[in-house]
């Protein structure tokens, strides 16, 4: 318990950790609505086939993730870039727990962050969807709360695999371009691959599949749990593979 | 071994010690089977040129670097095998491994919570080391000297037995480094180990009890600081007479050598001051000036220190 304190007074006392936070909400809202604006004014006719005004809402993850992740990593990354860590691990020479604690922070502001994100993206994009007299959401509509859910649990987990990427990295650019190629370049340029792998990436690539849980009608993916799963799974690998490197490295 | 006076709780006083520590980083050997020990109640100066290893010996002293060979231990323990690490040893590794947009109070309390203290001890040590008026200001604005105050706040927030400094007089002003000098010895005379790095000599000499002297990552001395003195500087005399040239003739005739030196003056270093008195005196020569000289500690450390060091600088 100490040392969760320890890691939330640290966090909490860096502007950083507040402007990430703000730009993850805001920026989720605002690309939401952007992302819609073109159908604006249309009639219901001229929807996309499968219209899924849920994932349709949440469409701002795109780079909103890239901020939470970002959020993650920063919990570790300039502890390095300052030489700070070398205190803290005098402070708490057991590593593993140092690294957890900070997990567990993030983790927790990831959670609140990211349900926050989910909720705000999908009331705002409902309303001007309705105001637009275009078929809307509600959350007593079937599979809305799973998806809402799943969308929370998938910021926390770009949070969670951004702490385990800065501290693999030690570096917060290095963190950044890591992000951007997992979060980003992989899932759109992967499924250009050819064959088989392609198609691996288009539907196991863990961010991808991931991105799948939060949709209402079906997409052509793995199911949700299993979306998650994977996700999950990788942010537990690399953290797997950061605990590794905090306790075999020096500092 | 001294009482301990102000200390808070009943601690047993623990020492430092080194034993055939080594660490290679590839082919470079930084430290190179060093043994030395630092005890309770005493400052220990650890003395070297820069790139000597005296860094890396902290660093595996606090469990941050992992030594290829040997041990370095706290009261005969592995920092990670200490029951209560931050309440045995404070450090001082860098003034500025501060988060620059975190404030000075934030900084120390997030320290302060992993061991359950509160914001009352972060008050007490910011008082201690003279920021108080700068607890709510953040760290980036900070001089070095002000860092190196919040450091030295870092390092006691746990009230340690043990305390490791390193280059804590670095880019202080006169003021700070008197401050600091001061608070080591007040630190060590509670009994608490203090071992404290630096690459001048002129830094150990009213600090420290006991010198580490350590030369391309080997042990060049372990000592007193006064024996170290006396065992490694060479003294000399510097007479000057109203008739320089008779004194000359005298010293000739009994065999001293001596050089000139300064103002008509002359530099013996074969005899002690009693001895070439009594050679005026039995020549009735009038002396202007009899003083003994030392070697400066500066000239000694150099000379020490001169076959090993790994950066020399070469004069244009």
């Amino acid at each position: 318990m100490n040392l969760l304190r320890s890691e939330w007074t640290k966090l909490r006392s860096v502007r950083g950790t507040w402007i990430a936070a703000v730009s993850t909400v805001a920026s989720a809202a605002v690309l939401g609505v952007l992302g819609i604006s073109d159908l604006l004014g249309g009639s219901p006719a001229d929807l996309p086939d499968g219209w899924d005004p849920t994932a349709t809402s949440l469409r701002g993850f795109l780079f909103a993730q890239l901020i939470i992740g970002m959020l993650g990593a920063l919990s570790v990354t300039p502890e390095y870039g300052t030489g700070m860590i070398g205190t803290s691990l005098v402070f708490v020479p057991a590593r593993s727990r140092l690294l957890a604690a900070k997990a567990t922070v993030v983790a927790a502001v990831a959670l609140v962050v990211g349900l926050v994100t989910t909720v705000l993206s999908f009331g705002v994009v409902q309303v001007v969807l309705i105001g637009a007299s275009l078929p809307a959401a509600g959350p007593g509509d079937p599979g809305v709360v799973r998806a809402l859910v799943a969308g929370t649990l998938y910021l926390t987990l770009i949070g969670l695999l951004g702490v385990a990427v800065g501290s693999l990295t030690r570096s917060t650019t290095a963190s950044l371009a890591a992000l951007v190629g997992a979060l980003l370049l992989v899932p759109a340029l992967g499924p250009g691959l050819p064959g088989a792998l392609g198609d691996l990436f288009a539907r196991y690539w863990p961010v991808t599949a991931g991105q799948a849980a939060y949709a209402v009608v079906p997409v052509d993916g793995v199911a949700p749990g299993l979306g998650l799963g994977l996700l999950a799974l990788a942010a537990a690998g690399t953290g797997a593979a950061s605990h590794v490197a905090l306790r075999v490295r020096d500092i | 071994m001294p009482a301990n006076r102000s200390r808070s709780r009943e601690t047993p006083a623990v020492g430092i010690r080194a034993h055939r520590l080594t660490k290679r980083y590839g082919t470079r050997v930084a430290v190179d089977q060093l043994s030395f020990t630092a005890q309770p109640g005493v400052v220990t100066g650890f003395l070297g040129p820069n790139g000597a290893g005296k860094s890396t010996t902290m660093r595996m002293l606090l469990g941050l670097t992992t030594p290829t060979a040997g041990t370095i231990t706290i009261g005969g323990r592995h920092i990670t095998d200490l029951d209560d690490p931050p309440r045995t040893v404070g450090a001082l590794l860098d003034a500025r491994a501060v988060h620059p947009h975190r404030t000075a109070s934030d900084h120390l309390l997030a320290f302060a919570q992993t061991m359950g203290l509160r914001r009352e001890r972060v008050d007490e040590v910011l008082d201690l080391v003279g920021l108080t008026h700068a607890a709510g200001r953040r760290a980036g604005e900070f001089s070095l000297g002000m860092n190196q105050r919040l450091g030295i706040a870092t390092a006691l927030l746990g009230d340690p037995g043990v305390l490791v400094l390193d280059e804590p007089l670095n880019g202080l002003d006169p003021e700070g480094i008197r401050w600091i000098r001061t608070l080591m010895r007040d630190l060590a005379g509670e009994g608490r180990t203090v071992l404290f790095s630096s690459h001048l000599m002129s830094e150990m000499e009213l600090t420290a009890d006991n010198l580490v002297v350590v030369g391309q990552g080997r042990l060049i001395a372990e000592a007193a600081l006064d024996d170290f003195v006396r065992a490694n500087t060479t003294q000399a005399v510097t007479v000057r007479a109203v008739s320089p040239a008779e004194l000359a003739r005298a010293l000739d005739r009994v065999g001293i050598s001596y050089t000139p030196g300064p103002a008509s003056s002359f530099v013996v270093t074969g005899a002690d001051t009693a001895t070439v008195g009594k050679i005026a005196a039995a020549e009735g020569i009038v002396l202007d000036e009899l003083t003994r000289v030392r070697e400066s500690l500066e000239d000694v450390f150099l000379r020490l220190t001169h076959d090993v060091t790994e950066y020399e600088g070469h004069a244009a």
